[in-house]
């Protein structure tokens, strides 16, 4: 979404709480390129410090479990971006305005990599502790639909043009659909009995001991900042890409009007 | 049974992936700022001379910044 898709959407909610909460994202967004890279930089060096030589040694499992502190950030990183592409493929289908569908392609391409990232770290943990790298449990096949969903979902976007709308009306339609994977991950846990742990972290009484969740804590903010940037940095990709379609087919029906003279 | 072996190929597994990501970005960046600037100077040199020029609007983010900055 551009800067100036902001400011009309700021001229229209007006002076009310909503203009106030979209002139405030505006100025955050404005600030985009000047913040987010030195927030992720840093951010990302507290994590590995944190992950790799803050948190305690896990008694059972042992060093292994520090991955701890990269794959549950990236689940979480996921969800947010595919909530990312669920609230922006709802705007598409309201609106019809096509910058939705570069942010919900951006959103999704990301949270395919967070995905990505889950799983392998989730098998290469998996390994030493259930002795497979995987296995049909509820958990994981439900993560691996997911990611399948996605990748799908940017397949079928990459074959049409970024502007064919019809296109991203349908791609809209699914990926609304996909979004209801996410609570049957989330879920899968308590429905199904799975090698994967109950939730420890988003439980009325966390388990974890207090320098485990702090560490935790700091994978989710740099984890979270990273995915922002991505985002934004595949946005800026779109709608570039949109630019260029525009611009090649002005200088297209400039041609064509100067055949026609001819 | 800490399994060091399997908490470095994890971490390996993320950095390296991310990185070929952002390289994936960046050459894709790159490409497109060529090509955009490509198709602006074609508009311009197929601008009849005294027809108004059609400017067309920056996009946004850094690529384009550095576009707008050398008047392209």
């Amino acid at each position: 979404m551009s800067a100036r898709g902001f400011e009309a959407t700021n001229a229209a909610t007006g002076n009310g709480p909503l203009g106030l909460v979209t002139r405030l994202a505006l100025r955050a967004y404005s600030l985009r390129w000047v913040a987010l890279p030195p927030l992720v930089g840093i951010s990302m060096f507290a994590l590995i410090v944190g992950a790799v030589i803050a948190a305690p040694r896990e008694a059972v499992e042992g060093e292994v479990q520090r991955l701890f502190y990269i794959h549950v950030p990236s689940a979480i990183a996921a969800y947010g971006a595919f909530f990312v592409v669920f609230v922006c493929s709802i705007a598409l289908l309201w609106k019809r305005d096509m910058r939705w569908d570069a942010v919900a392609r951006s959103a999704a391409g990301v949270g395919v990599l967070f995905t990505g990232f889950a799983l392998a770290t989730g098998a290469i943990w998996g390994r030493p502790i259930w002795g497979v790298y995987w296995t049909w449990d509820a958990r994981l096949t439900s993560t691996l639909i997911l990611f399948l969903l996605y990748s799908g979902y940017l397949l079928a976007r990459s074959v049409a043009e970024p502007s064919d709308e019809q296109a991203a009306r349908f791609g809209a339609v699914f990926a609304i659909i996909a979004f209801a994977d996410i609570p049957i991950i989330q879920m899968s846990v308590r429905w199904w009995r799975t090698l994967h742990p109950q939730p420890i972290v988003f439980d009325p009484t966390p388990s974890l001991p207090g320098e485990m969740l702090i560490v935790l804590g700091i994978g989710f903010i740099a984890i979270t900042l990273l995915a922002t940037w991505l985002i934004v940095l595949r946005a800026e990709t779109e709608s570039l890409t949109l630019r260029a379609q525009e611009l090649r087919a002005r200088l297209d029906r400039r041609e064509e009007r100067g055949m026609g003279r001819s | 049974m800490d399994h060091l072996e399997y908490l470095f190929a994890g971490f390996a597994v993320f950095w390296a992936g991310l990185f070929v990501y952002l390289l994936w970005l960046q050459m894709r960046l790159r490409t497109l700022q060529r090509e955009l600037e490509q198709l602006q100077e074609r508009l311009e040199e197929e601008q009849p001379a005294t027809a108004p020029r059609e400017v067309a609007a920056p996009a946004e983010g850094p690529t384009s910044a550095r576009t707008a900055e050398r008047g392209v």
